[in-house]
Order: structure tokens, then C-alpha cells, then sequence
């Protein structure tokens, strides 16, 4: 239990000035999103949230996910609540933020140190020795055959079209029905 | 509230005005009566902005689909970012127009035909003896097995699944009797529901025969 603080104050000092102030954005905008009491502009404000998330997963070198967290989630998702918000009644509000609920700002502190206490066991961003990246029998061994196998140099995709293919044709499939039970709930026919 | 009572309260206040579905509740706090519009301004700063963005972000989106191989991305990111094109011009331009100029047609075709050429490049392996999506037993370089997968694949589905949720969204729940209860007499009141069967239905007339060719149209697509 002592080790949390202690293992914070290394990765602290790896951490660049970009990398502080992206993660002080994007920790601003969840407190705002959570807190501000106007849906519109909750939804605007998730939206930098979600940008800022996309450039985050950009230093940590995860590209895919950086655009895909900034084409759904920053986009998509986006237009998508406002446009739910056009369909509803707007209320308009005299104060800015919500007032804070006690008993439950105290249950999520409570679950934030306790998560804050495991981070003893995660090991430091960009570790050599993590787990994920050094297991032989995953990651290296994708890194090493994708290519050799099926000739594409983005390993995520040689993963996820090929080794994975069954898997992504569900996940394709859940996308294909996410639209057709959009289309049951609200009783339409057709798309446009 | 349970449903009945709440019919049973809202019907005779309404005097049959709206559904039973639609029924105003006691609170007025979901479905109130007073809806916004759909909010389109014609604005002189975003129409110039899109129609210069436009065309870079969709090529950005083939870009990040075609190169999925080589570089960050694939089907499903670039199908995103080339929907989102559509989401913006549909900001810009109005949805009812960009409705309109992007028929039903269209958006179903790429959902649908995306789940079918990945569905269809799987099978072609399975036809010829071998495992599902097992790309050394297609004519193709095995690379090109893969984009294919992506580029007519996922990123169609993507893009079309997108779009018409959008356009979906924007249009809201079906007020009428094209829903799935039997026909209202007054769902010729319904503000934009004959819009949507029109396209579906053909050439109908009157309103519980759009109806019905809207709801054969769903069964068969």
C-alpha cells in the first residue's frame, strides 16, 4: 500500500510538459462533463474530452485507437447526442454547474483510491518489461509474423482483418444490427 | 405510472390528438408536446468552412481506408471519418436536403453490400475447400485479400451503419401509423412520417396504403 505514492514519483518525471497538460485537459473536461448542468453543453465539452483522449493516444503511440477515438467518439458520438438533444425539449438553467452529490462524489473518491492504490501493480508507460509488450507468445510473435504472413505492415490491422477475421466479421455484424435495432426502437422503415 | 394508466389519462385530455405512445405524461417531462425544430440556420461561416473541408477530410477517409495496410487506420476508421464528411454537410446544407440528395437507397446499399463482400470474401475460402477468411486460398495476393476486406467491406457497413443512424436521429420517432401498431386516423397530423414512406412505399395515396407498402418494403430489405 505504501508503494503507490512511491512509484508515482518516477513515472512523474518521465512524464513531458504535452503529456501533463493533455492529461490535465482531459481530466478537466470529465469533471466539466460531469458537472455542468446545461445537456448541451455537456455533450460539447465530452466532445473536447474526447479529442483530447484522441491526442493522448497519439503520444502513447496508439494511432489506431487515436483515430478512432476521434472519428467515433469526438465526432460521431457527438453529432449524434446533439442531434437527440434538437429532438428533446431544452431547459434552460440559472447556474452553471450541478451541485455536487455528496454521498456519491464520496463513493467515487472512495473507488478512485482504491483504483489509485492498484497502480502499484501496473508497470511504468513504456516499460520495456511490461507484460503486453514483452510476452513472446503474443505480441512479439505478431510483430514478428504479420508480415511474414500476410504481408501488411500495420500489425493492428494484420491482426484484426486476418488472425482475428472471424472476430471482426462479428464485430461488423454488431455494427450491421446496431443499425437495424435503431431502426425497430423508433419505429422506422427506412434510413433516410 | 403504469402504461394503462397512463393512456387512460392522457387519452381523454388529449381528446385522440396523439398516439398512445406520444401520450403527454403527467410531469411534462419527456414527451412534451412543444418539440424543437430541427435547428438549421444557413450560416455564411460553416457553408464556405465545409465546402472547403469537405472534399480533404472524404479523401482523408479513402486515404485511411485504402492504406489501412500500411499505415494507421482501416476500414472502419476511414468508413467513420468519410460518414462524418456527410454528418457535416448535413449541418451545412440542412439534413432534409442532404436527405434528400443522399437517397435511402444509398445508405442501405452500403450497409447492406458491406456485410455481404465480407460475408462473401469469408465464404469464397470456405467454397474452395478451406477455412473461413483463409486469404492464401483466394486469387488475390493475400495483402490485397485483406483491403479488400477492409475497403468494400467494413468500411461501406461503417459509413452506411453511421449514416443512417444519423439521418435516423434526425429524424426521430415515428409518429404515425408507419410504426408497427395498427394505422391511427389521425396520422396524417404527423409531422414528418409520410416522408420517410414515401421513398419506401412508391407512388401510393392515401395514407394507410404508404403504410403498408412501407412496411412490405421492410420485410423484404
Amino acid at each position: 500500500m505504501t508503494g503507490a505514492l512511491s512509484v508515482t514519483a518516477p513515472v512523474a518525471a518521465q512524464v513531458t510538459a504535452i503529456e501533463a497538460s493533455l492529461l490535465a485537459f482531459v481530466v478537466l473536461t470529465a469533471l466539466a462533463t460531469a458537472f455542468a448542468r446545461d445537456v448541451l453543453a455537456a455533450v460539447i465539452i465530452f466532445g473536447a474530452y474526447s479529442l483530447g483522449m484522441a491526442a493522448l493516444y497519439v503520444f502513447y503511440r496508439a494511432p489506431d485507437v487515436a483515430l478512432t477515438e476521434a472519428a467515433i467518439s469526438a465526432g460521431v458520438t457527438t453529432v449524434l447526442l446533439l442531434l437527440t438533444l434538437a429532438k428533446t425539449t431544452r431547459i434552460d438553467h440559472e447556474a452553471a454547474f450541478e451541485s455536487v452529490n455528496y454521498p456519491a462524489a464520496g463513493a467515487a473518491a472512495f473507488l478512485f483510491v482504491g483504483l489509485l492504490l492498484t497502480m502499484d501493480a501496473i508497470p511504468a508507460i513504456g516499460s520495456p518489461n511490461a507484460p503486453v509488450w514483452s510476452n513472446p507468445d503474443v505480441t512479439q510473435w505478431y510483430l514478428a509474423e504479420t508480415y511474414a504472413q500476410v504481408h501488411v505492415e500495420n500489425t493492428v490491422m494484420g491482426v484484426l482483418a486476418a488472425f482475428r477475421g472471424f472476430d471482426t466479421f462479428g464485430e461488423a455484424i454488431v455494427v450491421f444490427a446496431g443499425g437495424i435495432a435503431a431502426l425497430i426502437v423508433l419505429r422506422r422503415e427506412v434510413f433516410a | 405510472m403504469s402504461d394503462s394508466d397512463r393512456r387512460d389519462d392522457a387519452n381523454p385530455r388529449d381528446g385522440g390528438d396523439l398516439p398512445p405512445h406520444r401520450a403527454v405524461d403527467r410531469s411534462g417531462r419527456l414527451d412534451s408536446t412543444e418539440r424543437q425544430g430541427t435547428p438549421y440556420t444557413e450560416s455564411q461561416v460553416i457553408m464556405p468552412t465545409v465546402k472547403v473541408v469537405a472534399p480533404f477530410a472524404f479523401t482523408y477517409g479513402l486515404f485511411v481506408t485504402f492504406h489501412g495496410g500500411g499505415s494507421p487506420g482501416g476500414g472502419f476508421q476511414g468508413g467513420a471519418i468519410m460518414a462524418a464528411v456527410v454528418f457535416m454537410i448535413a449541418f451545412a446544407f440542412g439534413i432534409e436536403s442532404t436527405r434528400t440528395w443522399l437517397a435511402n437507397t444509398v445508405v442501405v446499399a452500403l450497409a447492406v453490400g458491406g456485410a455481404l463482400a465480407f460475408a462473401g470474401i469469408g465464404l469464397v475460402p470456405v467454397a474452395l475447400g478451406g477455412a473461413f477468411l483463409q486469404y492464401d486460398l483466394l486469387p488475390i495476393p493475400i495483402k490485397y485479400g485483406l483491403e479488400a476486406v477492409e475497403i468494400i467491406g467494413i468500411a461501406p457497413l461503417v459509413a452506411g451503419v453511421l449514416m443512417g443512424l444519423f439521418f435516423l436521429l434526425a429524424n426521430g420517432f415515428a409518429l404515425g401509423g408507419d410504426g408497427f401498431e395498427p394505422d391511427d386516423p389521425d396520422e396524417s397530423d404527423a409531422p414528418d412520417g409520410g416522408s420517410g414512406d414515401g421513398d419506401a412505399g412508391g407512388d401510393s395515396a392515401s395514407p394507410a396504403a404508404v403504410a403498408d407498402g412501407g412496411r412490405e418494403h421492410g420485410g423484404d430489405a
